[in-house]
């Protein structure tokens, strides 16, 4: 047996079903191997980068189903391997466990800068939970079967396995073994805490009892554990409003009594100014990153905080806590959902003040939404947002991209389906969403998929087009077209005195790009025409682009300024004074 | 800033090394020390990392961020008061010897080699103070070359 094979073979007894990638000299073996053993569907991307985010929606859409997998891209050498390095890092970013297998040049030639030779794990290292680099054909079985542990094991990130063309062909001794039922990884300091000890968790229960003002974080852990369905009980259980991250949205229903919205830099006003007043925040599964805290030392200043994470160095790393368990998100849950000790309380003026908080955006928002349109007369994209959400009843698969279109989309579609929403986060990659929503679409076949993309972000994957025109995959594709790179146009409009450097943008003919994949479009332009459009999507079976031709003005907001406080917080657009002057939006240009 | 010593066991695999000055880079911690060697059991390293915090919170996260390699075996901070912290230097010095009998008894040092009437190489080993004293007095205008080993440390 061949180190190829072996490779093959632990991936086939982890179960993976799909393997992203792009072949080229270094990787051919595997790919002749796999093409020979017929035990995997093959999937081409257009670009390696694009086969990273593949990867990322099989092991983000799957862990909530009865079969999670963990995606699987390989690539070649030298360019193909580095072409990952975005992909690995944004799984790194958002915790999601995958697998990168890279063909290397031959160990003969290695450090001789041998044809597409890079040195592949030293660029990969800071950027991936583990790299491993195979040098007999033996140690190939149980790298892979190791590397699997430890993707998901704690905290999940991304692995790569870089392994050279010689150890891909050569054989293994006669006696070779391998029993990958009893395989155990010999990693005798690698280990994590799942359940709860007793002594915080009695000291949260106590904090949680006397608590007059909490807000409770729903963050990426809950969904990652499958927590959704237990916070909720709990928080029913204690009446505790509950603040979602962004990756946390989706793991409750949005629109939950309780449910107070995203928090942070475009989170909700009741979300970001209920945790400025909060007594106490009982955070679950996240990591108080900037764009959740904005300036740290005027952060919920008058809160305790108790903080559940998987990951002990994300505790006291950047806020310090009262109470740290440093435990699984869902089995901590569980506990508490049970215990005893835990009291009800009415909280009438917390919940009175919070509702005050709602307010002030509501009427705002709800007329916005309501109007549609912008001043030069083209579509918001908060109003296409929100008719997505009514026609399909919160129900389906939001991937979005990266931007002020991902926020519009976060705030506004009201999630009802657990695990629905996957967004690249902590790294922010634009690009992410069309080839995310492939990987999505596989694991959740059965489920309709949006790939939410701007002009912007769409042009830095949309060679992926060729990925669904050749896999024939349903994922309906939303392009929210408003010229500019919105977001940055939004701080642009905000902080830098309407100067737009380097965002405006002209981009090809959608709808041309489109028939040449060979994919309906459809192009929308009125208001009336928003719900036609999107309807047609749902009805139409197959892959479907809509261009929708958004007014460049339009802002998300409340925002907090990149390092300002929550008092910092704008709620008013550029040049809007009060609600009744609404229609002035003080654009520059 | 206070001195602190960091004490970890790392499985011996390719790359852990990489791993740890890649962490001390990527997080701008500000090391002073970093030795390697082997340890008593095949196959696991011990790594001594000295450096200079005041903030205890930042220490803990040099160790949890440690304790997240998969490599780890075990980490702990090594207190001043439970551990003895030791280095060598080899110095070459160009002192009259006379002036270097002054030193016999009150520095743990030994000469290597004379080279010439006044060209001598010495180890001396120590504490890092005791040896930065050592030097202090020789006189730091004598030294030609110097080669520390830098911290290694043991509980006691």
């Amino acid at each position: 047996m061949t180190g190829k094979h072996l490779l093959l073979r632990a991936l086939k007894d982890k179960g993976v079903k799909y393997i992203f990638g792009y072949t080229g000299g270094a990787i051919m073996p595997i790919f002749d191997e796999m093409d020979k053993m017929g035990a995997f569907r093959f999937v081409m991307s257009r670009h390696e980068q694009g086969a990273a985010f593949m990867s990322q929606g099989i092991s983000r859409a799957s862990l909530s189903t009865g079969n999670p997998q963990i995606g699987v891209c390989m690539t070649t050498s030298g360019p193909g391997a580095m072409n990952l390095a975005t992909g690995l890092a944004d799984a790194y970013m958002d915790s999601v466990p995958m697998l990168a297998v890279t063909g290397q040049v031959a160990t003969g030639v290695i450090a001789t800068d041998a044809f597409q030779e890079s040195d592949v794990v030293g660029v990969m290292m800071p950027i991936c939970k583990q790299t491993y680099m195979p040098l007999a054909a033996d140690e190939v079985e149980a790298t892979v079967h190791e590397a699997f542990y430890v993707a998901n094991t704690g905290r999940g990130g991304p692995i790569l396995i870089d392994i050279p063309k010689d150890v891909q062909n050569s054989q293994v001794a006669d006696d070779y073994q391998f029993e990958a039922k009893s395989y155990r990884p010999n990693l005798p300091g690698f280990y994590y805490h799942p359940t709860p000890e007793r002594e915080p968790l009695q000291r949260a229960i106590d904090l949680i009892n006397r608590s007059e003002r909490p807000v409770m974080f729903c963050g990426h852990g809950v969904v990652n554990s499958n927590a959704g369905k237990t916070l909720l009980k709990f928080a029913e259980k204690v009446n505790i409003p509950i603040a979602s991250t962004m990756h946390g949205l989706s793991a409750i229903p949005a629109d939950h009594p309780l449910h107070l919205g995203m928090m942070g830099m475009h989170g909700t006003v009741e979300a970001n100014r209920a945790i400025s007043e909060a007594d106490l925040l009982i955070s679950f599964g996240m990591r108080f990153d900037d764009r959740v805290t904005g300036k740290l030392n005027e952060y919920a200043q008058n809160a305790d905080v108790i903080h559940v994470e998987i990951d002990a160095s994300e505790i006291d790393k950047n806020v310090a806590t009262s109470v740290a368990i440093n435990a699984d998100v869902y089995r901590t849950l569980h506990v508490l959902a049970g215990d005893p000790m835990l009291t009800y309380k009415p909280r009438r003026r917390w919940f009175e003040k919070i509702e005050g908080f709602r307010q002030v955006m509501a009427e705002d928002l709800r007329q916005e939404i309501e109007t549609g349109v912008g001043d030069d007369g083209k579509l918001l994209m908060k109003t296409i947002v929100h008719q997505l959400s009514e026609l399909t009843d919160g129900q389906d698969l939001i991937v979005p991209d990266v931007g002020q279109h991902q926020m519009m989309a976060a705030r506004f579609y009201n999630f009802q389906t657990e695990n629905s929403w996957f967004a690249s986060g902590g790294a922010g990659t634009m690009g992410a969403s069309l080839p995310m929503a492939i990987g999505v679409k596989l694991a959740r076949p059965d489920e309709r998929v949006w790939s939410i993309s701007g002009d912007g972000g769409f042009q830095m994957n949309a060679q992926e087009l060729g990925t669904i025109m050749e896999q024939q995959l349903d994922v309906k594709i939303i392009i929210l077209n408003n010229g500019y790179l919105g977001m940055v146009r939004q701080w642009q409009t905000l902080f830098f005195d309407g100067r737009y450097a380097g965002t405006p943008m002209q981009s090809p003919d959608f709808g041309l790009m489109a028939q040449a994949y060979g994919l309906p479009y459809r192009k929308v332009e009125t208001l009336e025409d928003v719900i036609p459009a999107l309807q047609q999507a749902i009805e139409h079976k197959g892959a479907i682009v809509l261009e929708f031709v958004c007014d460049p003005s339009e802002v998300i907001l409340p925002m907090i300024p990149a390092g300002g406080g929550f008092e910092d917080m704008i709620v008013k657009r550029p040049g809007q004074q009060t609600p009744e002057t609404s229609n002035s939006d003080g654009e520059k240009s | 800033m206070k001195r602190r010593a960091i004490l970890a066991f790392m499985l011996d695999r390719p790359g852990v090394l990489n791993k740890v000055s890649m962490l001390i880079r990527k997080k701008m911690y500000n090391v002073d020390t970093l030795t390697v060697c082997s340890s008593r059991k095949a196959g696991v390293s011990r790594m001594t990392i000295t450096l200079r915090e005041d903030d205890e919170a930042k220490v803990q996260q040099v160790i949890k961020q440690l304790e997240k390699f998969t490599e780890v075996v075990s980490v702990k901070e090594l207190d001043t008061d439970h551990s003895y912290w030791r280095e060598v230097a080899v110095v070459k010095l160009e002192v009259p010897a006379s002036h270097l009998e002054s030193f016999h008894g009150r520095y743990n040092f030994e000469v290597l080699e004379q080279k010439s009437a006044d060209i001598h190489i010495l180890q001396v080993a120590g504490s890092t103070r005791r040896i930065d004293s050592f030097l202090d007095e020789v006189g730091q205008e004598h030294v030609i070359e110097i080669a520390r080993t830098g911290v290694t440390a043991l509980e006691k």
